[in-house]
């Protein structure tokens, strides 16, 4: 375990992530990159990214309450250490995703209400089944929950608004890639640390399943919620897009001719497909919210 | 990042600005850009006395109960941080306290210490001990009046002060790792004196709350002091450690 651990060291964290690809960036991009004037310019976009961002900035939020709670419930100074570099990543991303809704035009005075008005109701329940577990300073459910779950579907969603982003506004593409580095990171953690654990306590395998489970409901529901909510302005996107645009290929479908219902089927089949993977390197089974 | 005079932003931007995390990037950069572990690593370490060795291990172990508390305390106040641009300046100080665990650690194996936590566990200070569980007592009741009063006033003001004195007289190498270390803890001193100072004017009683609390901690943190002192054989008089925090307090506007 300690070999491991070395890699993740604050010292490692130093030198890739602020020594390395976030040297010389604001706010996660490059000095001087703009949203696209094509988007501030038209509303229906623009709401459309505000309430897409919005959704970031609660996610992110929730993984910062976890892996600042995780700190104190984990075993080992090591794992405490890591999850101090994981809980200053979360934080970034939070202020990152808070500043973009600044550069759409939020006013600073109507962040939270923004927030509370596009919050999706069903990604807040994601992240209360996490938190609970955190609250009760149980480690092993707490960074499955965060490190697999909430990672992983972050991973995925990054990946493909990477694709979509990268383009058309490359300044969102810049800061979906260090968030995305980041992830990588997080969930390679929490394979590697729990493992060993979840072969040390078996007896806590029903329990952890069964948070998957219910976090897994939530997050496929807010995907419905989310691509049913933007399946407009998806087909406002394409009918405005050049024919010579270049395709944005993830997973097989180009993200530029595809339908909101394509899109959402694309990303749930690859975020359950990696949930699969992963649960089943660290030795659980994923429980589908169906069973 | 844009260069932004910090004078001409209102109190609320000033805030924003100084608690981000593009703030703490960019000053942690120009400090910890070229260090491996906190230090040069092109310096190599001099030859210690059997007993020189042995006080740096024992001062380095309990410098680690101390930051542990520090983990522990920072991280633990994220959650009940009364606004978000409280929230992302703990999360720049949980890395910090985590990076000054890693690099005494890391400092520890060095000097041949095969186990450092072990080590840390046997030598800790018992004064330090109590004087950490009563932080996080604090924490765990989220009272961050006075969570962020015993860790970002008192906890920072007394690793300030002895990492100061220390580094003036430490080898090269331990003293490269304090003077980075003593530059984080003056910004985490800087967050809880600004963030105190405007709850004093508006609830001045909360002053005597702390001016009780600093009583209370006081003689847990002189004893720490005097008891590394006595075991060690050195006078912290001699340092002036004792009247260099006592004098920190009292500039921060608390009665000792």
């Amino acid at each position: 375990m300690a070999d491991f651990l070395s890699g993740y060291s604050i010292q490692s964290w130093l030198e890739s992530c602020p020594q390395g690809y976030l040297e010389d960036t604001d706010y996660g991009h490059g000095a001087g990159e703009k949203e696209p004037e094509e988007m501030l310019g038209n509303d229906t976009f623009r709401e459309d990214a505000i309430r897409t961002t919005v959704q970031l900035v609660v996610g992110e939020r929730a993984a910062l309450a976890a892996s600042s709670g995780l700190v104190n419930a984990a075993p080992d100074d090591s794992s405490k250490m890591f999850l101090a570099t994981q809980t200053l990543d979360e934080a970034r991303h939070v202020e990152i995703f808070t500043q973009r809704l600044l550069d759409l035009g939020v006013r600073k005075d109507d962040l939270d209400s923004t927030i509370s008005r596009y919050a999706n109701p069903n990604l807040v329940k994601f992240a209360e089944v996490l938190l609970e577990k955190v609250d009760k300073k149980d480690f092993i459910a707490g960074v499955v929950g965060q490190n697999i779950v909430l990672e992983g579907m972050a991973f995925s969603v990054f990946e493909m608004m990477h694709a979509t982003n990268d383009g058309t506004n490359p300044k969102f593409a810049h800061t979906l890639s260090g968030t995305i580095a980041d992830e990588r990171r997080h969930v390679g953690f929490g394979e590697n640390r729990i493992g060993s654990l979840i072969k040390e306590h078996p007896e806590k395998k029903a329990e952890i399943q069964k948070m998957q489970q219910d976090m897994t409901y939530h997050m496929l529901a807010t995907f419905a919620d989310s691509f049913k909510a933007n399946s407009d302005v998806v087909e406002e996107a394409h009918s405005q897009s050049s024919p010579d645009a270049k395709a944005a290929v993830y997973h097989g479908v180009d993200l530029n001719k595809a339908d909101a219902s394509e899109m959402e089927a694309v990303l749930s089949d690859t975020v359950l497909g990696e949930f699969k993977t992963r649960l089943g390197r660290i030795g659980l089974e994923y429980l589908s919210p169906a069973a | 990042m844009a260069e932004v005079d910090p004078h001409a932003l209102s109190e609320e931007d000033f805030h924003a600005e100084v608690h981000s995390f593009q703030f703490w990037l960019e000053a942690v950069e120009g400090y910890l850009g070229g260090t491996d572990f906190g230090f040069d690593p092109n310096l190599t370490d001099e030859e210690f006395s059997e007993s020189e060795l042995n006080y740096l291990v024992t001062t380095l172990c309990n410098y680690c109960v101390a930051e542990q508390a520090a983990l522990q305390a920072s991280s633990g106040m994220i959650s009940f941080a009364p606004a978000p641009d409280a929230a992302i300046f703990l999360s720049t100080q949980v890395v910090d306290e985590g990076r000054h665990l890693e690099v005494f650690v890391h400092r520890l194996k060095m000097l041949g210490i095969e186990d450092p936590w072990q080590e840390i566990t046997a030598r800790s200070n018992q004064s330090l001990l109590k004087f950490k569980d009563r932080l996080l007592e604090f924490v765990d009741q989220r009272d961050w009046e006075a969570a962020i009063f015993v860790q970002n006033v008192i906890l920072e003001a007394m690793e300030f002060t002895v990492f100061q004195a220390h580094a003036a007289t430490a080898d090269p190498i331990t003293s490269g790792i304090l003077t980075g270390v003593a530059k984080d803890e003056r910004r985490h001193m800087g967050f809880g004196e600004n963030d105190l100072g405007r709850k004093l004017k508006q609830a001045p009683h909360t002053r005597t709350r702390l001016n009780r609390i600093t009583a209370e901690l006081n003689p847990l943190v002189l004893s720490t002091f005097s008891e590394i002192a006595e075991e060690l054989k050195i006078d912290t008089e001699d340092l002036g450690i004792s009247s260099n925090y006592l004098a920190t307090i009292e500039r921060l506007g608390f009665s000792t």
